[in-house]
This record gives C-alpha cells, structure tokens and sequence, in this order.
C-alpha cells in the first residue's frame, strides 16, 4: 500500500457497558487481554502489518488509559513521517459540539481529518476485536471488484447468524441483501464491521446521513442499507481465520481460554503477523519452588509461588504460596495472597485477593465471577 | 538531573575469557533472561533524569548497537543530548585496571567539551546494580569533592575489581583486586566537568593509563570521596560471577530489589508474548522469559527470551539463553547454553556446579 492510498478510521470510542467491572475505568479498547497485551492492539497491529501507517482513532469513553497507551504509536511503529496515530476524540466548533453519536457520526464528526490526508480509501475498524488480517489483501480485492463499499464478512453458525449483520452476496462477492440482526436468516455470512470505502463516496454518504433527522447514523443500521438500496457496488470480503468481538464477560472468558491447550485457536506466538504491544519492561516471570502451573500463560513480573492451572497471569499478576488458581485470567498486577482459591474468575487489574479469601465458582452454570480493577476482596466480602 | 552527563565505558573485554565473551563485549552479556548488562549502567543513568550519555565502544560493538538502537528504550532518543556512540580503542582495554583508559576519554574530549553540564557520571558496564544516583550527585555536591567514587566493602576476593584505600571518606590510594573487607570499586564515580577537562592535561602524556592509575600520586590534591553503597552488587568479569549473579536472581529479595518498578531497569524491548507452560510441564525455582514455551521440566534455571522445552526435556541449574531449543529427552545441566543453540533429543549437556559447562552461541 502506498502512504495515503489508504488510512483507517479506528473506533474506540465503546463503553463496553457488558464488560462490567472491566470497563468501569477503562475504555474496552484498553483492557487487558491474553497477558500482555490491551484489546487495541490487534486492530493498530493489523494496520500496521498491513502497512497502513495513518490510523485515526475515535476516543470518548473513558480515555485516559487509553490515550497514553497509544501514545505516538511508536509501539506499533506507526510514529512515521508523513502518516502516525492521530487520536480524535469529541471537540467542539464555533457552531458548538456534541458527544459521538453512533458509529458513522463519530466518523462524520471527523471528516476533516480524513480531507486533510486526502486517502483514496478509508478503512473503518473496531477497536474491540480479537483477528488477524491482512488489510492489504482486502484492500486488494476491493479494487479487484472496481467496489464502493467492500465489508469484511466471516461464516457463523446459523443458530447464530440472527446476532449478527446478515450479508447475501452473489457468486461474484457482490452483496445483494444486508439484514440487521433477522429473525430468519437467509444467510450465515456476518459482517464484522470492517469496511473499507471509497474516500469520496464516504464523505459525501456521511455529510447526507448528518443530515436525515430519521437516522441512527450508524454504519450497520443506515449507512450500508442506504447505499445498497442507491444500487452502489457493495462487495464482500470473505475471512476465515479467528475473530472474536469480545464484548461480554463470558465471551472474554471463553476467548482467553481459546488462547490455552495444545493446539489453540488463535496462535500469538506466531512471528510472521506480529500483535505488537505497548508493554512495560518488567524482569522475567518467577516460579517459586512450589509454584505448580499446568496449561497457562504467564507474563514478564509475574510471580508464583501456588498453583495455577489452565489461566492467564498478565503483566505483574502474584500467586501466593498454597494459593490456586484454576480456569481465570489475572490483569496485571492483579494478586491472590497465599492459601486463596480464585475458580473461574477474572480479577481486574491491581485487584486483591486477600489470604485464604474464594473467589469464583467450578459450577458451570454460574457466571465468570468478576473482581473489577483496583478492587480488594477480603474475608466475608465474596 | 539537567547539569549532569553521563559516560559509560563498554569496552572493557573480561581478562578471563569464555565463549560467553569471545562473540560479544561484556556489556551485551544477556542476563537474567531479556536484560544485557549495560542496560544497569544506562538506566541507573536516565533514571536520575540524565538525557545524555555517550557510550565508549569495543570493536565487536555489533551486539551493542543492536541492543541501545537510538536509545529511545532508555529515552535516550532525545533533540538536545540523548545517546552519543563514542570511538573506542581498537583492540579493547582488557589489561588490568584501566576501566576508564585516558586515552579513551581524551579521544573522546569534544563530548564533555561540548556539554555544559556541571559534572559527568561514569560508569562501566561490568556491574549489577540498581542505585538512586541522585542521591549519589547530592552527596558529591554537599561534601564539594571533586570526584565522588561508589564503594561497598568487599564480601571476597576479587583480582578483577579495583580496591581503594580510604581514610575517613577520603581516597588516599588505588590498588588492582580486592580482599575480604576491602573498599571495592563500583567503577561508577561522579565527576566535575571541568577537572576531568583539566585531567586530561595534566595526564596526556600517560594516557596509556587507567583515570584512576594517572591519578595514583594525586589524592592530595584530588579530593576524592567515597559513597558507600548498602544494597545488593555483583561485580561480573568472570563465567563464575556471570553464572553466580544470574543465580542470585532465583532469590526474590533480590529481584524486588534490583527490578522495583518505580525505578525500573530499561532493556530493548520486543513483541514477543507471555511465556506459555504447557500441559504436563514442570517448572521450579525458575525464571522464564516471554515467548518461552515450556513443555519438560525446569529447575533452578534462567531462561531467555524465545525459549523451547520440549517434553521430556530436562533444564538442571543451567541459564538457557534467547532462541535455544531443548529438544524431547535432552538434559541440560549445570550449564549456560548461549543463544540459539539446539540441545539435540535424548544429548546431555552437563556441568557440574563448580565448573559450568558453557556452550558457545549458535553460529548464524
């Protein structure tokens, strides 16, 4: 991709009210995942794997994690001349200002970023999903298919299809039919709220929507159906790898446990598409002379001195002696004190569980219990 | 700390060589899994706010400017200052002493001509320790010495560290080795700007010399003074103090003592993610780096960076540094296997504790 052929268009501006506890100091882009790395990072890796070196990315909830986090974007080397993060969160004008309403007007509110780099192409990403991708690659097919519009799309199981954008494409990848969320799927193809558009037509398409009283403004509900009724050239992408949209506790859970086993679904120790990470230098981790672990992850910092079993310790998470920790995942820092048990939990980052405290459940049937971030867990409080 | 430079010398190479030492300078000996030694001196540096440091180069300083790249780890990618590669003499300074060769330093004359600081910070890179320098500088300017030397009594004897001879605080002389009870060297000194100027004078025409030998008839004008250190030091110019102070981080005292976050040790860093142990492996009393993938078992051992266990694979009181692979059966005992070797299935690698068995890094 040549410098500003294309740019993207990060959202990262989601509560993830379903995220609970996690998110309620952090924006769900900036929680903590798979031990070392923040949500965010998959899509700023993509973008930069696939050379794309302009990402502007859309704050408003909570930013503050977030924002420092990114920084310049020198962690995911997009701190280059000529292109570089910008973050954009809500500002006002002399005819005022108002929060980001819905996913298109965050973009629209921002069109003035994307005329002052002038791309051909905009990339549209959510900062809240777990894939690798070649951007490049579907940039590629866009062209290929002389499209305007061209989404991501990936098969889901039919039981599930009515929880997602419903695409039916022809033989061709041309989209025929696009159903929000329908009751009787006729499709199982869902779109996973990655676009890429045509420059041009996205800012004239967005300066109407600002303007339709009866609009959502949202990418999903009204933008895409409006251009599929105007007979545009609306394309699929088809991606078959791992992607998960993490948005609620249980999928956060499920989808750290993907990362354990054998053979798991998605590979982070694969080098040649890298998740890159804006980590802090800590010293190795340390087991302790009876630290047990069997199926787990455990970052730089992390100490352990009990037993952890198929979990994720994060970035400076501590297991004190006769401790367990069984099927959880530890944000960073988070610490269980010697002889607590935590089962089927997710403790937030600095979290405490003191000695001998239990936190969490083995009965299936029950939810992932969850400790928010800087939270202590003492006796009689669980 | 805007009124203070720093200088590191990394081009001290051990007088005792091993393989760990003839592919690298001591100052990029991995340790401890993902840091090298010189990331102690740089960060003891920028860590009391120094935004300027040059850096005195070996030869082979390949693996060194691989490691500090623009020093922007360190924060030492700076408009004004930041990191200065300075030339080195050819062949290194691995004769006795000259931790701080004035031929080195005066070739290097514009670097501390140039700045305007008050007093520069020098240091080598054999040392491992994590130190608050500013309380060193405030300490160097409250007494008004002119050199102020880090110490710390000698818990053994040493011929590679520097002893020196001190009465009521004040340096009265130097000497090569230390005993049991001796004030060693920490080879980290603070210096006012303008009298290393002037040193380099005064000593020009012996600059075949260490500093601190120049300076052997002159500590009665030179007002020297120690600061002594009360926390955990380990002087490394020898396979037996290299293996012995990465051991000593097994003990976690220690590692909270030296990695404290809030004055952390800065090191290139990498994506590599968090270290993996798999089912049925087997870890005890060990360190294990990110990207690891442990599968067999680990006792009493140092792990780099990119690490393989495989099942059935046995790591015994060994350092197993970045990119090696242990493969199914193999043992590795009491030994340092240097980056990116390959312990074939079913071999042995074994040292005994007394004498290590060290493997040479990987040819690429």
């Amino acid at each position: 991709m040549s410098k500003k052929e294309c740019i993207a268009m990060l959202l990262a501006g989601g509560q993830g009210s379903r995220l609970g506890a996690l998110t309620s100091n952090v924006a769900k882009p900036a929680v903590s995942f798979g031990g070392k790395f923040r949500i965010i990072d998959f899509a700023l890796s993509n973008c930069a794997n696939s050379g794309i070196n302009t990402v502007g990315v859309l704050t408003q909830y909570r930013p503050y994690l977030l924002h420092s986090y990114i920084g310049t974007g020198e962690a995911w080397n997009l701190d280059e001349r000529g292109g570089g993060v910008a973050i954009l969160p809500p500002f006002a004008t002399q005819t005022g200002g108002t929060w980001y309403e819905g996913t298109a007007d965050a973009v629209t509110q921002n069109l003035g970023y994307i005329e002052t780099n002038d791309p051909e192409y905009v990339l549209i990403l959510s900062g809240d999903q777990l894939y690798r991708m070649d951007y490049a690659d579907m940039l590629a097919t866009h062209k290929r298919n002389n499209a305007d519009l061209t989404i991501a799309v990936m098969p889901v199981p039919w039981e599930e299809a009515s929880r997602f954008g419903i695409l039916t494409a022809d033989d061709d990848g041309r989209i025929t039919k696009f159903s929000e969320k329908p009751k009787k799927p006729d499709s199982n193809l869902a779109s996973m709220g990655i676009y890429i558009f045509n420059a041009d037509l996205l800012v004239e398409t967005l300066k109407e929507d600002a303007n339709d009283q009866n609009s959502a403004h949202d990418f999903g509900g009204n933008i895409i159906p409006k251009l599929l009724a105007d007979g545009k050239r609306l394309f699929t992408y088809k991606f078959e790898g791992f992607w998960r949209d993490v948005g609620t506790i249980s999928s956060y859970h499920e989808t750290s446990m993907d990362l354990l086993g054998p053979n798991p679904a998605f590979d982070i120790f694969s080098t040649d598409f890298p998740i890159m990470s804006n980590a802090s230098t800590r010293p190795p981790a340390f087991v302790g002379k009876d630290g047990t672990i069997d199926d787990a992850l455990i970052a730089n910092g992390c100490q352990v001195y009990g037993t952890v079993k198929h979990s994720i310790l994060s970035t400076d998470a501590y297991v004190g002696e006769r401790a367990t920790v069984i099927d959880s995942v530890l944000l960073p820092g988070a610490v269980v004190k010697d002889g607590a048990n935590v089962v089927r939990a997710i403790l937030g980052e600095n979290s405490v569980v003191e000695e001998n405290v239990s936190v969490g459940s083995v009965d299936t049937t029950k939810d992932t219990a969850v400790i928010g971030n800087d939270v202590v867990v003492g006796k009689g409080e669980n | 700390m805007e009124k203070v430079i720093g200088l590191i010398t990394c081009n001290y190479s051990a007088k005792e060589s091993s393989a760990l030492t003839e592919s690298r300078p001591v100052a990029s000996l991995p340790y401890f899994g993902r840091y090298r030694l010189v990331d102690f001196a740089l960060s003891n540096l920028v860590n009391c706010g120094i935004r300027t440091v040059g850096m005195v180069m070996p030869y082979n300083y390949r693996s060194i400017i691989d490691h500090t790249g623009s020093g922007k780890d360190w924060d030492l990618d700076r408009k004004n200052g930041g990191l200065f590669i300075l030339p080195g003499s050819a062949f290194g300074t691995s004769r006795t002493g000259a931790r701080f060769l004035l031929r080195d330093l005066i070739h290097n004359k514009a670097y501390f001509k140039r700045s305007n600081a008050d007093a520069v910070i020098c240091s080598t890179a054999n040392f491992v320790f994590n130190i608050d320098l500013d309380e060193v500088y405030a300490a160097h300017k409250e007494s008004g010495a002119d050199i102020t030397v880090l110490t710390k009594t000698a818990s053994e004897k040493d011929n590679d560290v520097t002893a020196f001879d001190v009465i009521d605080g004040r340096v009265q002389g130097v000497r090569q080795g230390v005993n049991f009870g001796d004030t060693m060297f920490l080879d980290c000194f603070v210096i006012n700007r303008q009298l290393l100027l002037d040193m380099f004078d005064w000593y020009a025409p012996t600059d075949y010399l260490d500093l601190f030998e120049a300076m052997a008839g002159d500590f009665g004008r030179v007002d020297v003074r120690t600061y002594d250190f009360g926390g955990y030091v380990a002087p490394i110019f020898n396979k037996r103090t290299y293996f012995r102070a990465n051991m000593d981080l097994l003990d976690p005292r220690i590692t909270a003592e030296l990695f404290p976050v809030d004055r952390s040790i800065k090191t290139k860093t990498h994506d590599t993610p968090p270290a993996k142990f798999e089912v049925g492996s087997r870890v005890l009393n060990s360190a294990v780096s990110s990207g690891d993938r442990i599968y067999g078992s680990v006792s009493d051992a140092i792990l780099g960076r990119n690490v393989i266990v495989e099942a059935g694979a046995t790591v015994r009181n060994s350092i197993v540094m970045q990119g090696c692979v242990v493969k199914s059966g193999a043992r590795v005992e009491n030994a340092i296997v240097d980056r990116g070797n390959v312990v074939p299935a079913g071999t042995e690698l074994r040292g005994t504790p007394e004498e290590v068995l060290i493997t040479e890094k990987a040819h690429e």
